[in-house]
């Protein structure tokens, strides 16, 4: 055991969970190994588009065909353009078997997909974490609101998230920085929907935007977020959050941290005598040799699937089915969110009016279904991402002066409200991943079988979000409004969950309420691989508040000599 | 301080840079270094041509300026589908020879006039050639998008703020226009 490969401890994965278990290892002391399967993007240097304007893109967005190829499974999603193609993993770099319909979308580089996010950042709620127990699915969480909601505070601080204390308890308030400005449509969708229920509450949305910077994040080197709506780009502002802006220079001021790039982590080390694990074996993915580094403690953050992935490859005589795999659970009960539908419309008031500048985020309705009793034929409930706007377009008729004189004076449209469904789904054991025993990736790791899929509640759960708010907007007067059904892929949304869910019970679960796996304490879960349920807002900022509690108390245990 | 140098100098590096979206070549038979759509110095001229006679040059720029006929073959030649590809070059020689059988000449050399006259029979009659049809539409779409996505466009027609600084949810359209 070389010194210069051993660490206090190991966090495999940079992205938004494993940048935050750096950043409180290192301020807590510890020397740590920060492994990174992709190369390093060092902020703000490392964002090659992010001042471009529009017309020096020589496909103006498009991405050419031929380098759509090489990336088949994120080509068709949102974020995949022409100024944000580079932060993408190629499809040969990490082939997987997808036996459902699944789009497993990955970053390749040192941040993950906390440079590509769409930085929304609502807390959960004990609706949420108290969800399974009343509507008996998937397992009881360990943990309460109240367990988690000083750690909220804490990541809320440091990443600086701008929003407005509501006062719903179905969305618990934060540590804002001042809010974005809601759009005059989306008032007008407010007041015409509040009045009508009382359930039924539009606010603007919390996101990790600075607003207007503390001081904290102008010691982060970050400045006020320009409102460039550019944000997938990097951020040569620090204007939002991202591990590359916020917690990864946080970590290397302390002078505690090893940043490892281009290394994938195979496994994880299993010591059958001292009876925890030891270490990481790394693959160089430029030389292909295996290295290992040794710690005291691993925290296992490389993505939800690719947690799953080496948890599974960590076979020992102590666990021949994966680290911690005593119940053989792990890989099962992944959830996701159901992101297929969207309510578009447009209005004619409100002409005298329009937006400047372009906001970095939208409107939020909280969930309404289901919140305090079970009401509907499907379990569980949905929020919904607003985002209105107001355009002016031409009219493309004819050509030649005509035309020219068109294109030159652009008229305004009308108003355009949109509504996405963000829906919770049930974990469930059938939905699950798993290694497959031949087929390798160009690393020589196993490759993962995907078997994801919707069932009868998320279709039930479709139907009433569309049924809705139809129905809500037509009640505010809107036009032209159309229910759709974009039949995304599970995954497409990026917040793939599970696998190594939390719980009470070692039985019943793979970690327990510190995140510790039960039967490997010294090895560590805190990104979406953790869940036991989903609830139905964006899980980025869970994922920072349960790290940081969990390096808490891992450190905690450390010092009493416990681990 | 020394940060906020440093940041300066990258967004004047990155801000200054210089896209060269596609080469030129000395050759005859091709102006345009293309992979997949074989385009000669002839066709590059009417297809010049053709854009200037659906966004002309005024006392303003037009097509011509802007290089849309560029733009739209860097277009079709990277992200149009192999068989789009062909039905785009094949609505394009229908489109030479539909002009050679109207008017006895090439489109290139057609006066200003005669131009018009043959593009106001695209749009206006239904069209019989269903390749010659997709050409035109397509032409014309990319052409409209090289005009208005353009750095004379976007900073003298529709002014395009790469920093807005601020958002502003609701504003009387009357202090913007």
């Amino acid at each position: 055991m070389g010194s210069k490969n051993t660490f206090d401890a190991i966090v495999i994965g940079s992205g938004i969970s494993g940048g935050w278990a750096a950043k409180e290892l290192t301020e807590k002391g510890l020397k740590t190994l920060l492994i990174e399967r992709g190369r390093n993007v060092v902020h703000p240097i490392d964002y090659p588009t992010t001042n471009y304007n529009p017309w020096e893109f020589p496909h103006r967005g498009t991405v050419p065909l031929a380098l759509q190829e090489d990336y088949k499974t994120v080509c068709k999603h949102y974020s995949f353009k022409e100024d944000t193609v580079h932060f993408f993993l190629k499809d040969a770099q990490q082939e997987y078997i997808a036996d459902k319909p699944f789009d497993w979308i990955r970053g390749n580089q040192v941040g993950g997909r906390s440079l590509l996010w769409a930085r929304q950042t609502q807390r959960w709620s004990d609706f949420d974490f108290e969800g399974p127990l009343r509507d008996g699915f998937a397992v009881d969480w360990p943990i309460r609101y109240k367990d988690l909601a000083p750690w909220y505070s804490h990541v809320e601080k440091f990443a600086g998230i701008s929003g407005n204390k509501d006062g719903l308890a179905v969305l618990p308030d934060g540590e804002f920085l001042p809010p974005f400005e809601m759009t005059c449509m989306e008032k007008h969708f407010k007041a015409a929907t509040e009045k009508k229920y009382q359930d039924r509450h539009v606010i603007i949305a919390r996101c990790a935007n600075l607003s207007e910077p503390a001081e904290i994040h102008l010691q982060q080197g970050r400045a006020r977020c320009q409102r460039r709506d550019l944000c997938l780009r990097g951020c040569p502002f620090g204007g939002y959050f991202s591990s590359n802006a916020s917690t990864i220079p946080w970590a290397q001021k302390t002078g505690n941290l090893t940043l490892l790039t281009d290394s994938i982590a195979a496994s994880i080390i299993f010591d059958d005598k001292q009876n925890k694990a030891t270490g990481v074996r790394v693959i160089d993915t430029k030389t292909n040799q295996v290295t290992e580094y040794f710690a005291k403690i691993i925290f296992v953050n490389a993505a939800s699937l690719n947690t799953n992935l080496i948890l599974l490859n960590s076979t020992s005589r102590r666990f021949p089915n994966g680290l911690g795999n005593d119940n053989g659970l792990l890989g099962t009960h992944m959830a996701f969110h159901n992101y297929r539908g969207r309510v578009e419309a447009t209005y004619d008031g409100l002409n005298d009016f329009t937006i400047s500048g372009r906001r970095p985020s939208g409107s939020l309705m909280p969930r309404f279904r289901n919140v305090h009793s079970q009401e509907t034929d499907f379990l569980r409930g949905y929020s919904v991402l607003i985002n209105s706007t107001r355009n002016k377009a031409t009219i493309e008729t004819g050509f030649g002066k005509d035309l020219k004189q068109q294109l030159q004076n652009p008229q305004w449209g009308n108003w355009q409200i949109s509504a996405q469904m963000m829906g919770e789904t049930i974990p469930k054991k059938e939905n699950r991943v798993w290694l497959d025993s031949n087929k390798k990736d160009m690393y020589g790791m196993p490759q993962l079988h995907v078997s994801v899929e919707y069932d009868e509640n998320d279709e039930k759960m479709l139907l009433d979000f569309q049924q809705q708010f139809t129905q809500m907007f037509s009640e505010a007067g809107y036009k032209n409004i159309v229910a759709k059904d974009t039949k995304r892929k599970p995954g497409n949304e990026n917040h793939e969950m599970g696998g190594v869910r939390m719980g009470n019970d070692p039985k019943t679960s793979l970690l327990n309420k510190h995140n510790q796996l039960h039967s490997c304490k010294n090895v560590f879960v805190t990104d979406g691989a953790c869940m036991s349920s989903t609830s139905n807002q964006n899980p980025s900022l869970t994922y920072m508040a349960i790290t940081a509690r969990a390096v808490d108390h891992a450190v905690s245990e450390l010092k009493k000599g416990l681990l | 301080m020394r940060r906020r140098k440093a940041l300066k100098q990258m967004i004047f590096v990155a801000g200054s840079a210089i896209f060269l979206p596609y080469c030129w070549q000395n050759s005859r038979n091709s102006s345009l270094l293309l992979k997949h759509i074989a385009i000669d110095t002839d066709i590059e001229k009417m297809l010049l041509g053709l854009s200037e006679t659906i966004i002309p040059t005024t006392e303003t720029p037009g097509a011509k300026e802007v290089s849309a006929h560029i733009f739209a073959l860097v277009m079709v030649d990277d992200c149009y589908k192999k068989e789009d590809q062909q039905q785009f070059i094949l609505g394009l020689k229908a489109f030479q020879n539909n002009c050679n059988s109207q008017f006895g000449k090439s489109f290139t050399n057609l006066s200003a006039t005669e131009k018009e006259t043959f593009l106001h029979g695209l749009e206006i009659g239904k069209p019989t050639d269903v390749a010659l049809a997709y050409f035109y539409k397509n032409f014309k779409k990319l052409t409209i998008q090289a005009y208005t996505s353009s750095k004379y466009y976007l900073t003298k027609v529709q002014v395009y703020e790469l920093v807005p600084g601020n958002f502003h949810g609701c504003v009387p359209l009357k202090s913007i226009i």
